[in-house]
C-alpha cells in the first residue's frame, strides 16, 4: 500500500489514494500524450473533490448506463449478451464524446449469468423488458417482518440461505442448507457436508458456479476494451459501488411499502438492521476500490429524498448509518460519491455535517444554487442538469442551460458537471453540446 | 368516536384496531365507523399536504383502512357498501408503457381517492391503446400518467398525441408525474401539467375540477 498509511488521517489517505489513482500508476498508456490526458482528467476530478485547489476547469462527467449503447445503434439486450458490443461501444463513446471520466462497463451486467441464476430481482431486456430498454428493479417484500432477528444476528447467513433462494430461482435449494457453523469441528462437519451432497443443493451450487464461469469469460472478453479506455487516457468514474444501509433494506429486502410501515411498527429493528449493514457496506466499497485502484466509491441514494420521509425520520433512520458508511470509506482513503436521486432541498444541512473535502454529492433535482450555498467550500458538489433537455431539447438550449448551471454552481472549484441521472438514453447532438459547453464555460 | 379518529390520524395502528373491534362489538353502525376512518383520512391527507406527513404515514394509513374494512364490510347491509360519497371528478391513472414502477402511482391513487376523485387505475406498463380505450369508456376529467424512467417521455407523448388525433385532447386534462418530469418534458409530451411529487398533483387536479 501507500507509505506512511498507518499514520495518516482520513483526508491524507484520500489525498494519497487519489494521487496514486490520478497518476495512472499501473496503466500501460498507448502514448505519452494519453498519459498526460489521463493525468489531466483525473487531476480535474481530484482537485474538485479535495477543494484545496481550483481545477483548470470543471470536470465533465455525465453518468450513463445504457445511453452509449443506444447512441451507437445497439439494443440493451445486445449489450447485455455480447461483451464485444458492450466493450466496443464504451470505448467508442468515451473517445468520441471525450468525457473526463467514463462509465464502468460491468454496470451493464451479463444477461446469460442472470438466466442461469433464474434472477428475479430485476427484469432485463428479453426477460420482462423490451429488447431495446435497460433493466428495471422489481421491488417486493423479499424479507419478511419476522426475519429481522435473523438478518440482524447474521446478515451473511440470512443473505445466503434466505434471500438468495427468494431472489434467484436456481438457488432455491440453498434454503435447505444448514448454517456454515457446523464446520468448526470434525464431528459437526460431517452433517454439514452431507447436506451439501443432496442433489438439489448440488444443482444450486452448479448453477452458481456456472454463472461465475460465464461471468469470468465475459469479463475476460470485456477486459481488453476497459484496458484500451484507460490506456488511451480516460479514467473510470468509480472504483466500486456501495449503498446507504436504509436503501439496502428498502430496495432489496423489505421493499418501500413494508419498510416505511416498519418505521412505525418496528422502529428499533429498522435501526438495528441498518446499523448492522454499516460495516458490510464500508467493506464492500473499500474492497472494490482497492481492487480497481480507484478511490471513488459510487453510492446511489434512493429513499431518503424530500417527500419520502420527514426530516425527523431522515435524521433518525436514514442519515446516521449513511454518514457512518461515508466516514468509514473516508477512513480507508476512499471518496464516497453520493448520487443524490430526487430532491434533497430539505436535507442539505445534514449533508453539510460531513468533514470538509472528503466526499462528493452529485445531485438530481436539488436546487443547485442552494446546494452551492450550503455545501460550497465543504463538499464537492455536482450534477443538476436535467436529462429531459438532453432527450427532448436542442443543442442551443443545452448550451444555454449548461452555461447557466455553471454560473450558479461551479464556484471557484468543488464542482463536477454531470446530468441529474444515470442516462438510459440520450441524443448525440445534445449530449455533445452539453460536454462541449461544459469545457468551454467551465474554464476557471 | 373521536378516539378512533385520533388513533388513526396519529398512526396508532394497534389502538385503532382495538377501538374498531370495540365499536363493532358494541353494535355501532358500520357506516358510522367508516365515517370515522374517513375523517381520519382527511386529517392525514391535510397533514400530507402540509408536509408533516410523508410516505410512511400514507402507506400505514392505507393499511389501517384496509384492515378496518375487512372487519366492517361483512357487517354492512346489502347496498350499503355501494353508498359512495359524492365524487368531485374522474381520474384515469397508469404508469406508461415500458415502465414498471408503481410506488408513486399508488400514492397518487390513494391521495386522489381521499380527495374525492373516482380513480380508475390501469396499473403499470400500460400501452397507449389501453389509455385510449379506457378513456372512451370511463370518460375521465383528467388522465394522470406516471413514469420514473426517461423512456416514459415517448410513451406519454404517444398517449397525448393519440388523444389529439381522436379530437378529444381539449376535453380532458393531462398531467404527468415522475422523478424526471419537468417543464421541458411537459412541453414535449403535450401535457397540461407536470409534477414530481404527489401532493402538488392533487392540488392541480382539484383546481381543474372545482
Amino acid at each position: 500500500m501507500i507509505a506512511g498509511w498507518e499514520n495518516m488521517s482520513s483526508s491524507q489517505r484520500q489525498e494519497a489514494f487519489l494521487a496514486k489513482w490520478a497518476s495512472g500508476e499501473g496503466i500501460e498508456f498507448a502514448s505519452d500524450e494519453a498519459r498526460v490526458s489521463y493525468q489531466y482528467r483525473a487531476g480535474l476530478i481530484m482537485d474538485a473533490v479535495k477543494l484545496k485547489k481550483t481545477p483548470d476547469r470543471v470536470p465533465v462527467v455525465p453518468l450513463a448506463t445504457f445511453a452509449p449503447i443506444m447512441l451507437y445503434g445497439y439494443s440493451a439486450k445486445q449489450a447485455m449478451y455480447d461483451p464485444h458490443i458492450l466493450g466496443k461501444v464504451c470505448l467508442d463513446y468515451t473517445r468520441d464524446y471525450d468525457v473526463d471520466a467514463t462509465l464502468v462497463p460491468p454496470m451493464v451486467m451479463h444477461g446469460p449469468a442472470l438466466e442461469v441464476l433464474g434472477y428475479h430481482l430485476y427484469k432485463w431486456p428479453g426477460h420482462g423488458i423490451k429488447e431495446e430498454q435497460g433493466y428495471q428493479f422489481v421491488e417486493k417484500e423479499y424479507m419478511k417482518a419476522e426475519d429481522y432477528d435473523h438478518f440482524i444476528a447474521d446478515p451473511t447467513d440470512y443473505w445466503f440461505r434466505v434471500w438468495f433462494p427468494r431472489t434467484h430461482s436456481s438457488l432455491e435449494p440453498l434454503a435447505q442448507m444448514p448454517p456454515l457453523y457446523g464446520t468448526m469441528e470434525l464431528p459437526m462437519a460431517g452433517p454439514w457436508l452431507c447436506a451439501l451432497g443432496a442433489p438439489p443443493i448440488q444443482e444450486a451450487y452448479k448453477a452458481l458456479l456456472e454463472a461465475g464461469r460465464i461471468s469470468f469469460e465475459w469479463i475476460q472478453a470485456l477486459g481488453p476494451y476497459i484496458g484500451q479506455i484507460l490506456s488511451s487516457g480516460f479514467p473510470m468514474y468509480a472504483g466500486s459501488a456501495t449503498k446507504a444501509p436504509f436503501d439496502v433494506l428498502g430496495d432489496s429486502f423489505r421493499g418501500t411499502t413494508q419498510l416505511m410501515m416498519d418505521l412505525y411498527r418496528r422502529p428499533q429493528k429498522v435501526l438495528e438492521a441498518v446499523d448492522r449493514l454499516v460495516p458490510l457496506m464500508i467493506s464492500m466499497g473499500v474492497g472494490g476500490a482497492l481492487a480497481n485502484n480507484n478511490p471513488l466509491v459510487f453510492i446511489p441514494l434512493h429513499k431518503g429524498a424530500d417527500g419520502f420521509m420527514s426530516n425527523e425520520q431522515f435524521k433518525k433512520f436514514y442519515w446516521p448509518s449513511l454518514k457512518k458508511v461515508m466516514i468509514g470509506l473516508a477512513e480507508n482513503g476512499c471518496v464516497p460519491c453520493c448520487f443524490v436521486e430526487g430532491g434533497y432541498n430539505q436535507r442539505l444541512e445534514y449533508l453539510a455535517e460531513m468533514p470538509q473535502g472528503e466526499c462528493v454529492f452529485i445531485f438530481d433535482r436539488t436546487d443547485m444554487a442552494q446546494a452551492r450555498k450550503i455545501l460550497g467550500g465543504k463538499s464537492c458538489i455536482g450534477g443538476g442538469f436535467p436529462v429531459s433537455l438532453i432527450i427532448t431539447g436542442d443543442a442551443q438550449q443545452v448550451e444555454v442551460e449548461t452555461k447557466k448551471l455553471l454560473e450558479m454552481a461551479a464556484g471557484d472549484g468543488g464542482y463536477i458537471l454531470s446530468i441529474g441521472c444515470a442516462m438510459d438514453e440520450a441524443r448525440e447532438h445534445t449530449l455533445k453540446a452539453f460536454i462541449q459547453a461544459g469545457k468551454k464555460y467551465g474554464k476557471y | 368516536m373521536q378516539d378512533l379518529v385520533n388513533a388513526v390520524a396519529e398512526m396508532m395502528e394497534d389502538e385503532a384496531m382495538t377501538l374498531t373491534k370495540k365499536y363493532v362489538e358494541e353494535g355501532m353502525p358500520a357506516l358510522q365507523i367508516i365515517e370515522a376512518y374517513k375523517d381520519a383520512l382527511s386529517i392525514i391527507g391535510k397533514r400530507f399536504e402540509e408536509c408533516t406527513y410523508f410516505v410512511p404515514e400514507l402507506i400505514l394509513a392505507g393499511e389501517m383502512m384496509k384492515a378496518a374494512s375487512e372487519i366492517i364490510k361483512p357487517l354492512m347491509k346489502d347496498g350499503q357498501s355501494n353508498v359512495e360519497t359524492p365524487r368531485i371528478g374522474k381520474f384515469l391513472l397508469g404508469t406508461v408503457e415500458g415502465d414498471i414502477h408503481d410506488i408513486g402511482k399508488d400514492m397518487v391513487h390513494m391521495l386522489m381517492d381521499i380527495n374525492g376523485f373516482q380513480v380508475r387505475d390501469l396499473g403499470v406498463d400500460v400501452p397507449a391503446q389501453r389509455f385510449w380505450d379506457e378513456y372512451k369508456e370511463f370518460q375521465p376529467d383528467i388522465i394522470g400518467m406516471s413514469g420514473l424512467l426517461t423512456l416514459a417521455y415517448e410513451s406519454m407523448k404517444k398517449v397525448a398525441d393519440g388523444l389529439n388525433e381522436m379530437g378529444e385532447r381539449d376535453k380532458v386534462k393531462v398531467i404527468i408525474g415522475g422523478g424526471q418530469m419537468d417543464e421541458q418534458a411537459c412541453k414535449y409530451v403535450g401535457a397540461d401539467a407536470f409534477v414530481t411529487d404527489a401532493v402538488a398533483g392533487i392540488n392541480i387536479c382539484k383546481g381543474w375540477v372545482s
